[in-house]
């Protein structure tokens, strides 16, 4: 069962789906659109709160336009090791100055959740046993100290340019 | 060197703890193998044929003697009493229990070393020359750039999880001690007409079973930019690389394919979004980092010219041992001592506790604390007064530690091969020990001259045979292993990969061509001064090919 996760905690009532052939979204539901269907509904329509589901191979560039028109865009991590989803993220908020919800879905684990949230994600769709027990039990695995400058905004710490410190 | 500050305390004793809970997670069954593997790789913890295998970071290779110690006491008390220097000039353990992999890495941090990114499809230990900050012929030294790159790729968010394991090495010299036009990322520092700091950028070289150049995308990148460009490099990879086939996941592969006018245009684009960003380097930080570069203070030493001429004239082999295995130094009192780590017949790159101690020792009696791993396999010395080489000679035989032979024919790499690794098609060491005993009379190798020869024992190609002189790949074909030969490679500054000379020859057969090979060399040579690699540059492969394949020897096949 996929629950919602942020900082402040569980999200209850989440209205967000992917639809699939077995499933699809109900009356109170909202649809994450692939990229071109997310594209044609802007440009033909003057909806607002729209929300997007970007795969790896997606071009993140393509939502620039449409950036004010999203409520939400979800990135996907289809397996652990594919990690084109923290660059997507990481040019959504540097590049692109996307400010609205940044989703983590697919295949999100407990030990991938610290990069995640250091490159802008602030939402996780968890699906994996082990990384909802330790969110409950409220234990991530970060580090406080960084390298580098990511897209989440930490204090400069540490004497040298590109170090941080996480609060 | 480097000393680490209390934010460097801070990450490496939380890293070391948050692996001990994945380790504890992964003993208890709370985390499956599949998911562990990428968190103990980029922790440096492998699964091998036998074994688990932890590769310990020695970053571009600098060490001091304290660390030193506690690689021995490593090798002691968790090992069997030795380590093995890779090519990456990191060191490996080949029988720690995982369940005392977090005690190790707790005790490496005491000594301020980490097993961080020495595995997995992360930015590895950045290298770089061996002798850099010593030697005679640099421009200026490039540590503290990899350095700067160490820390940057530490641990970084976005490029956990790249296509493929990425790979950076930086020199600091014209002449290519660090291989750099076959890794990932090579940087040569270098100064333009202005006499400013900068690099030259290489992108997309490699070994493996698809060994290419890499391609210079930019001729002078100025120091100040050099993390916002190695940023839109490693972004361009992480989004664009292959991820459909392991084989062809490495940047080498994204260059190759796209072509290098689109690769560089890709990577300017980015980078022109992170110029001027967070990511420029101060200069006052790059001086601070620099700062713990400096070379130690070396007091003239002019007796020692006089006496090394003396003992030389003593004794034959203390005078082949200084010609071969000590390098010129920015300092004409001085010299850079190879300490070989390739006895006559014994495992190249292989050290024991009590050899890892005796080193330590004389590097604090001699060489003002410093110690480098080079990418050769051997340790270096890069500070030693020539008035001092006698008595770390007298000393380095007493450990069999020294042997003539830097940059001779008994002077092999090899990968760890089919004695340790899960990876291997065929047995490096011993037929590394074959070869070093067939030469290993230091008339001989000192006729043949300078040779290098490089064995893997599978394609993944650890063991650098692309670029060997003589390079040797282990195969395994109907069940046997074969050494299939390449002549004419080379890493350094004129890179070259070596060519396949022809059908493959088993193992009791693989010293006799290579002797063939030999004796070939010496007899169509024009001079002595004329090494292995420019006979075969000047003559090609046809000559090679006579003597090993030729009419007499057609009745084998």
């Amino acid at each position: 069962m996929t629950r919602v996760w942020r900082e402040t905690g569980f999200v209850e009532n989440d209205p967000w789906v992917i639809e699939t052939e077995e499933l699809k979204a109900g009356e109170n539901d909202k649809v994450l659109l692939p990229l071109d269907q997310l594209i044609e509904r802007a440009e033909n329509s003057n909806d607002v709160g729209l929300g997007v589901l970007i795969k790896p191979a997606d071009d993140i560039r393509k939502l620039e336009p449409y950036l004010y028109r999203l409520e939400i865009v979800a990135v996907e991590f289809p397996a652990f090791n594919d990690g084109r989803a923290f660059s997507h993220a990481s040019l959504l908020r540097d590049r692109l100055a996307y400010k609205n919800e940044l989703r983590a879905v697919g295949d999100v684990l407990i030990d991938q959740i610290p990069l995640m949230l250091r490159c802008g994600v602030d939402s996780f769709a968890v699906k994996n046993a082990t990384a909802l027990k330790r969110l409950e039990e409220g234990r991530l695995p970060g580090i406080a100290v960084h390298y580098q400058p990511t897209a989440r905004q930490a204090d400069k710490a540490g004497g040298y340019s590109w170090r941080r410190r996480s609060a | 060197m480097y000393r680490y500050d209390e934010f460097d305390h801070a990450f490496v004793t939380s890293r070391v703890e948050q692996f001990r809970d994945q380790v504890t997670r992964r003993l208890a069954g709370e985390l499956a193998e599949d998911a562990f593997k990428p968190l103990r790789l980029m922790n440096g913890v492998y699964l091998q044929l036998h074994a688990y295998m932890l590769r310990v970071a020695i970053p571009y290779g600098t060490l001091n003697a304290r660390q030193l110690r506690m690689l021995a006491d490593i090798a002691r008390k968790y090992d069997r009493g030795y380590g093995h220097f890779t090519t990456r000039q990191n060191i490996q353990y080949n029988w720690p229990k995982l369940s005392d992999t977090p005690d190790i890495l707790a005790e490496l941090a005491t000594v301020e070393m980490h097993a961080l990114q020495t595995s997995g499809n992360c930015i590895r230990n950045v290298t770089a020359d061996h002798f850099a900050g010593a030697a005679a012929d640099e421009v200026a030294d490039p540590r503290p750039y990899a350095e700067i790159l160490r820390q940057w790729s530490s641990v970084h968010p976005e490029f956990s999880y790249l296509p493929r394991k990425f790979k950076i090495a930086v020199t600091g010299a014209e002449r290519d001690r660090a291989a750099i036009q076959v890794h990932d990322i090579g940087l040569h520092l270098k100064k333009n007409d202005q006499g400013e700091l900068g690099f030259a950028v290489y992108v997309g070289g490699g070994q493996g079973r698809t060994p290419l150049i890499a391609k210079k995308i930019r001729d002078f990148l100025p120091e100040e930019d050099l993390l916002s460009y190695v940023t839109a490099i490693v972004r361009v990879y992480n989004l664009f690389g292959r991820r459909d086939n392991k084989y062809k996941a490495r940047i080498k592969i994204l260059v190759h394919e796209t072509g290098v006018e689109e690769i560089t245009r890709q990577v300017e684009e980015e980078f022109s979004h992170l110029q001027g960003t967070e990511l420029k380097l101060p200069d006052a930080d790059i001086q601070a980092i620099a700062a713990y570069f400096a070379p130690p203070a070396l007091p003239d030493r002019p007796e020692g010219w006089a006496q090394l001429a003396g003992w030389k004239k003593e004794d034959e082999a203390f005078g082949r041992w200084v010609s071969q295995n000590v390098q010129p130094h920015k300092h004409p009192d001085y010299g850079m001592v190879t300490i070989s780590l390739k006895p006559i017949g014994g495992i190249p790159g292989d050290a024991s506790d009590v050899q890892m101690d005796v080193i330590a020792d004389l590097a604090e009696e001699y060489g003002f604390d410093e110690i480098r791993i080079s990418h050769e396999q051997n340790v270096i010395l890069p500070h030693v007064a020539l008035a001092d080489l006698e008595p770390l000679y007298r000393a380095l035989i007493a450990q069999n530690l020294a042997t003539a032979n830097a940059g001779l024919i008994t002077d092999i790499i090899a990968c760890p091969g089919l004695d340790y690794c899960a990876l291997a098609n065929a047995r490096s060491i011993p037929v590394a020990q074959e070869i070093s005993t067939r030469f290993g009379s230091p008339e001989r190798q000192a006729e043949i001259g300078e040779l290098k020869i490089k064995i893997s024992g599978c394609i993944n190609a650890c063991g650098h045979h692309h670029v060997g002189h003589i390079g040797l790949l282990g195969v395994e074909k109907k069940g046997a292993e074969l050494y299939q030969i390449t002549l004419g490679g080379s890493g350094d500054e004129h890179t070259s990969i070596g060519e396949i000379i022809g059908r493959g020859f088993e193992p009791n057969k693989v010293t006799d061509a290579i002797e063939t090979i030999v004796d070939t060399y010496l007899n169509l040579r024009l001079s002595k001064e004329e090494i292995f690699l420019e006979a075969y540059r000047r003559v090609g492969p046809q000559p090679f090919k006579d003597a090993l394949y030729g009419d007499a020897k057609a009745e084998a096949a």
